[in-house]
């Protein structure tokens, strides 16, 4: 049933966002166009273009920048909207009245949310890839890459995929904590009777002062409790960034599945749709 | 056999008491009218033998289940409200219930779909919202489920479709299956029920079968309806 919910909430949220990535396509092809024609040596020289080129160039720009913080803003918004209006509105009474789990509603959702972010990423870089083809060589961007492999390697003595690897990793669970949070401040608001979508709200800003009260503390306590000088003095700069790293993932791990819970106790045992 | 049962059934939010210690067991095989004036608890009932809600003291059962996925594969709950995406397709929703529901029968749904006028390819943002609520019906019967739990089936919906509906109801449900019906539109769906349940703010004032209602008091289930809930 994974697979089934999966799959209707990538159709579902797939209408809004592949004509988004659309436009954001076509925009970057336009925009190119215009450099290339307008402005060839953008990425190597001072700028020195015709008036009015330099408008169609502010232009293709400014819709540029207005295109992609849409695409941004629209996957945050779409995450939010969708586990709420699917799940705590009206549609909610479709779903809950299926033949599937409640953890099964909560990971399709998360999962596609994920994927989302994930594409949106990627067609970030695509399009800035796009941008500035031509301006640099392929050949010259791999050395670069090697060069900084070795360098890591010769100085640190471990290989950069280690750190490329935990930094990706602490990335991935940092977002999958912070669509979790988003879960359960939207369910908590459900324990509401009235304004449900406000105390959702209230709940994600008093969960987050929560947390950086405890972080602070620990940032604080910690260095005062144990002697850092010592356990760090054998230790290169290198490791403690490892350290670091290891350190917030583990701890948003935590926050996973402690959001995770909460909002799958709410929708179990306490779910009340209006 | 029976396909429902409640056993001291409490429900109440925060401190409102919207169902206080039901008991009741509907056997299979029998169309029952739950029937109550507004805010009696009627849908606060049926969304807990949905799932859609949990007891906050006592238990019910479908089947001899607590309400999980196992009894909403064989219930088939009609919401008071209808549920469905406006940007979805009739012929979308249909592809979304044969996908959850393995007892949903499309071949049914697009017959009754065609014999209301409804177009399989219309959006339902640009429906009517009787016509809504009759697709939300269509989809609802099209699966052949052992226990139906209709909340104000034919509230919206003109008289004419109102017979269609209700003879749908009858012809489509399997032998062994119950049909529970929530309204206050007694007298239209009078004459399809066997049983009747009288709710009163939250609590169950009487069972009987309609043959009884008839003979005892000799009175339409309509008529003694108007007499026990007057105001």
């Amino acid at each position: 049933m994974l697979g089934k919910l999966f799959k209707h909430e990538v159709k579902a949220t797939g209408r809004t966002f592949l004509p988004m990535y659309g436009a954001l396509l076509i925009l970057t092809i336009f925009t190119k166009m215009a450099l290339t024609i307008g402005a060839p040596d953008f990425f190597t020289d001072d700028i020195a273009t015709g008036p009015v080129a330099e408008v169609i160039l502010g232009i293709t720009f400014t819709l540029y920048v207005i295109v992609i913080t849409a695409l941004c803003v629209m996957t945050f918004v779409v995450i939010i909207q969708r586990f709420y209006k699917n799940l705590f509105t009206d549609e909610g009474y479709l779903m809950f009245s299926l033949p599937v789990k409640t953890w099964e509603l909560i990971l399709s959702k998360l999962l596609v949310g994920l994927m989302w972010s994930v594409v949106c990423c990627l067609m970030l870089v695509i399009s800035i890839f796009i941008l500035s083809f031509g301006s640099f060589s392929m050949m010259e961007v791999v050395q670069d890459i090697n060069m900084a492999y070795t360098d890591f390697n010769t100085q640190f003595g471990m290989s950069l995929n280690i750190i490329l690897f935990e930094l990706f990793l602490c990335m991935l669970v940092s977002a999958i904590s912070s669509i979790l949070l988003i879960y359960a401040s939207i369910s908590i608001g459900q324990l509401f009777n009235q304004h449900r979508v406000l105390a959702s709200f209230g709940a994600y800003i008093v969960i987050t002062i929560v947390l950086q009260i405890i972080v602070s503390i620990i940032l604080v306590a910690v260095p005062l409790l144990a002697n850092l000088d010592i356990l760090f003095s054998g230790i290169d700069g290198i490791k403690a960034a490892q350290w670091f790293i290891n350190g917030t993932t583990l701890i948003n791990l935590a926050l996973c599945v402690m959001f995770y819970f909460c909002t799958q106790y709410i929708m179990e045992k306490h779910l009340n749709l209006e | 056999m029976i396909i429902l049962s409640a056993k001291n059934l409490t429900k109440s939010f925060g401190k409102k008491i919207a169902l206080s210690n039901v008991n009741v067991e509907i056997p299979r095989g029998r169309i029952i009218g739950l029937l109550g004036p507004n805010g009696s608890g009627k849908s606060t009932f049926l969304k807990l033998a949905t799932g859609l809600l949990v007891p906050t003291e006592g238990e019910i059962t479908i089947d001899g289940a607590i309400p999980g996925v196992e009894t909403k594969a064989k219930t088939s709950y009609l919401a008071e409200r209808t549920y469905l995406n406006g940007w979805m397709r009739a012929e979308d929703i249909i592809a979304f219930f044969e996908d959850f529901y393995e007892d949903f029968n499309r071949i049914k749904a697009e017959n009754m779909l065609k014999e209301l006028n409804i177009n399989p390819s219309d959006r339902l943002k640009t429906m009517s919202k009787g016509t809504k609520e009759k697709v939300q019906l269509i989809l609802i019967m099209s699966r052949s489920a052992e226990l139906y739990l209709l909340d104000e089936p034919i509230g919206g919906v003109d008289p004419a479709a109102r017979d269609y509906i209700l003879n749908t109801i009858i012809t489509n449900y399997k032998e062994n299956a119950s049909v529970i019906i929530s309204t206050h539109l007694i007298a239209d769906i009078e004459q399809v029920l066997d049983d009747i349940v009288f709710i009163s703010k939250g609590e169950i004032t009487m069972t009987s079968t309609v043959d009884e209602i008839r003979e005892k008091y000799n009175k339409s289930v309509d008529g003694l309806f108007r007499e026990v809930f007057k105001c």
